[in-house]
């Protein structure tokens, strides 16, 4: 029946050929290369409970009396979209738990693609052919940063309301357009007219997926098509992929997965809270909370206006407020851009212009390793930066003490580690027998009771033979015996 | 999942606990609260701004006891005590003992401390009952700490710096169930959240200075504090807020702040998104990265 049904639809579609094509896709199995998969899912997570959440919440800023569950919040005035956001957290089944794995989801989204993106970038797998999805990649990175704070600004609470304020102020620091600017998105001056939250909304709920779904069939579509890098290894050239295929080794493994980040999401969003807004209250532009920061993916933008010397300059009839512009759009634009060029610049200055499938050993790209690493150092200073009130009072130092060290901090420490990481890699270079499995060593009593220890055989895929191109045929087929390296692992040509 | 178990993942295991546990005791809510030198120029801002019923100095001699000093509730939700006169004596006995080196043998400061007269009971009462004074040591702000004194003592002296002079912060008694909660909220959020944050944890303002966490504050207490405003605090008189919304802010403070109904899971300390970001990194992202661990080729 069901054979019947599938050789009626390939009469008429030929679905076999592609799907047996797609069937047998070989992915490699590493496990850093399930890095973005974690991204992936969480973005399942986010697709799905967002649209649990988008059936309860009410995008407008028209003020309603609460009557809700919350008893201390009775009686008072809130706008309808934080009214139905303490409703959907407090008189929604099982809504509290999706509200917060929606939350957790995004976190963890962003992290994982940050995790991700630096397995790319320190093993050199944007090079060439891949330049293209590393630039989508990239694109994919920066919509789910600002669709992440669009989402935290949704529930229009204190503490995110703060958020909006400062990011009308950062539209508004743009030299020559930024008040015509910021009057467009916010439809008036601040706080506008009640638009922002809706606008906020078709934006986070609409706009911004489709595009993050656009993208992101576009980054899996060009992984297929340019195929998966490898690591260097027993078998492993430039010229063919081995791994597991699709059906059935990666499918099991990627579902398994797939469950297990969203129970790891869940679980979060069960055990451990995050923003309660209820005890934040509702948002009015006249009032504040102390100790707020933005959600993590956003603190080093947070972090850089903070130790930003508060340098104005008035010329020209105007006040250019530099203390805004240069941190929370100069900085972010030049990172963001770096990351763009990156695969460019290197090319250029390494003058490698050869394909790449195979990846790098990180500590055998010294230079490229350091500047990541110096880069990765200065947006977690940054980071840290964008808690000084909380580290202050918590260690009891002044908070100027702190916002001092801190701007040493920020351009020391990425200089320090660039010259450290330089260091170990140099070091792991000439260190012998590096990468390679250290051999067992055995010990052996004699009978009369005399021990003595000598290394163990090399065994195979210790990395102690030499690497060398395997022919392998043009179509799939099982590896010979002698050559696999694990159960079940196939090599295809590229 | 028994390969979880042998020897090579013991350690990363351990190392990824290790660090989130200590994370999570760094923004466990009250591991803030426990330290500190702190410090204190607070009394300067002292000052008697009404004279909401100066005690009954003794008509008739009332023994000095803690049921003496109980107020009588008067329909209103703020209600103050009277303390009787045989209260002075060893209250000024006391002040000799504790306070005077500082403050002078008869309140009047020094180059070291503040001129306590006129600053009434509830203000020495809210210094000495959250263990401010004596100081510790003085640096920029006192910490609160374990008081030195007992209740009775506390008021003691509290009687002899009222009869020194009229007028000042009275101790205040608070009947919450004429309290609103909801507009305690509303009142907290503008008027307090800004210094000692929306969840009452408290943060650093400028130079070393803090705003304390409320989370140990009683009832008492904070009236006191709204009235007298000690340290960097501001004084809201009862033009600013009234004996009511006074007694509606504690409400919250005690009801919400300080007892939340806070479903949602382990609260993260209530310092904001920045513990939020930590355990979904560490517990999320690095779980995961476990997992892939675990179930990808590792060579």
């Amino acid at each position: 029946m069901i054979d019947k049904s599938l050789r009626w639809l390939d009469d008429r579609l030929g679905v076999s050929k592609g799907g047996r094509t797609f069937l047998d896709k070989i992915f490699p199995d590493h496990w850093s290369f399930m890095l973005g998969e974690i991204a992936l899912y969480s973005f399942v997570v986010l697709l799905a409970t967002g649209v649990f959440l988008s059936l309860y919440y009410v995008p407008s800023a028209h003020e309603v009396i609460y009557h809700g569950s919350y008893a201390p919040l009775r009686g008072q005035r809130v706008s309808e979209a934080y009214a139905s956001t303490v409703g959907l957290s407090f008189d929604v089944k099982s809504g509290l738990l999706m509200r917060q794995a929606h939350h957790w989801a995004a976190d963890v989204f962003l992290g994982s693609i940050a995790v991700h993106m630096a397995r790319v970038f320190f093993t050199g797998a944007f090079r060439k052919p891949r330049e293209l999805n590393w630039i989508v990649g990239i694109t994919m990175l920066i919509l789910g940063i600002a669709n992440g704070f669009l989402g935290y600004s949704l529930p229009d609470d204190l503490v995110s309301g703060t958020g909006i304020r400062i990011a009308y102020s950062i539209i508004e620091s743009i030299p020559l357009v930024g008040s015509y600017l910021a009057f467009f998105v916010f439809g008036g001056n601040y706080p506008g007219n009640g638009v922002i939250i809706p606008r906020f909304f078709v934006l986070h709920v609409l706009i911004v997926p489709a595009v993050i779904v656009g993208l992101l069939a576009a980054h899996l579509g060009l992984l297929v098509k340019q195929k998966h890098t490898q690591f260097p290894g027993k078998g492993k050239t430039e010229r063919n992929v081995v791994g597991s295929p699709m059906f059935p080794t990666f499918m099991a493994k990627t579902t398994g997965f797939m469950f297990m980040v969203t129970a790891a999401l869940f679980l979060l969003g069960g055990f451990a809270q995050i923003n309660p807004i209820w005890q934040f209250g509702q948002y009015q532009p006249y009032q504040i909370s102390y100790a707020v920061q933005p959600d993590w993916y956003m603190g080093w933008l947070d972090g850089a206006l903070r130790v930003m010397p508060s340098w104005e300059w008035v010329g020209w009839g105007h006040t250019w407020p530099l203390e805004v512009f240069i941190p929370a759009v100069l900085f972010p634009g030049i990172v963001f851009n770096l990351f763009i060029v990156w695969p460019f610049l290197e090319a250029k200055f390494t003058k490698d212009t050869a394909y790449h499938h195979l990846l790098d050993r990180p500590r055998d790209r010294p230079k490229r390793t350091s500047a990541g690493a110096a880069v990765l150092m200065l947006l977690f200073m940054l980071f840290c930066a964008s808690s000084t009130d909380v580290l202050a009072n918590y260690f009891h130092i002044s908070l100027n003490t702190v916002l001092v060290t801190f701007r040493f901090l920020v351009v020391l420490m990425p200089i320090a580690t660039f010259f450290v990481t330089h260091a170990i890699c140099i070091e792991m270079q000439r260190a012998e027998g590096v990468g390679r499995r250290k051999r067992a060593v055995v010990v052996t009593r004699s009978a009369t009771g005399e021990f003595a220890t000598y290394d163990a055989d090399v065994r195979p895929g210790d990395g102690h033979e030499e690497l060398e191109a395997i022919p392998v045929p043009t179509y799939i087929d099982l590896t010979p015996r002698h050559l696999a390296t694990g159960p079940g692992v196939r090599r295809v040509m590229r | 999942m028994r390969r979880l178990f042998r020897g090579r993942y013991v350690v990363p295991s351990v190392l990824a606990g290790a660090v989130g546990l200590v994370g999570l005791l760094m923004f466990a809510p009250g591991a803030a609260r426990a330290a500190g030198t702190g410090a204190s120029t607070g009394a300067a801002g002292m000052r008697s701004y009404a004279t909401a019923g100066t005690p009954a100095s003794g008509a008739t001699p009332t023994p000095c006891t803690l049921a003496t000093a109980t107020p009588t509730t008067s329909g209103s939700p703020i209600s103050y005590t009277s303390l009787p006169a045989s209260c002075i004596p060893p209250g000024e006995q006391l002040f000799a003992a504790n306070c005077s080196s500082c403050h002078g043998t008869d309140a009047a400061g020094s180059a070291l401390a503040p001129n306590l007269r006129g600053v009434g009971a509830g203000t020495v009462d809210f210094w000495v009952s959250t263990g401010r004074m004596p100081l510790a040591d003085s640096s920029i702000q006192a910490t609160r700490k374990p008081p030195r004194f007992d209740r009775l003592q506390t008021l003691e002296i509290a009687a002899y710096v009222q009869s020194l002079a009229p007028g000042g912060v009275q101790i205040p008694s608070v009947d919450l169930q004429q309290a609103s909660v909801s507009n305690g909220g509303r009142l907290f959020t503008l008027n307090c959240a800004a210094c000692h944050t929306i969840t009452g944890a408290g943060d650093a303002l400028y130079k070393g200075a803090y705003a304390p966490s409320l989370h140990q504050a009683t009832v008492q207490q904070i009236v006191e504090a709204i009235r007298s405003g000690p340290g960097n605090m501001p004084r809201f008189g009862p033009g600013n807020i009234t004996n009511q919304e006074a007694a509606d802010i504690a409400a919250y403070v005690h009801g919400v702040i300080q007892h939340p109904s806070d479903p949602g899971g382990f609260g993260l300390g209530g310092v904001g998104p920045v513990a939020e970001g930590f355990v979904g990194l560490l517990f999320g992202v690095g779980l995961l990265m476990l997992v892939s661990f675990w179930i990808g080729e590792r060579s």
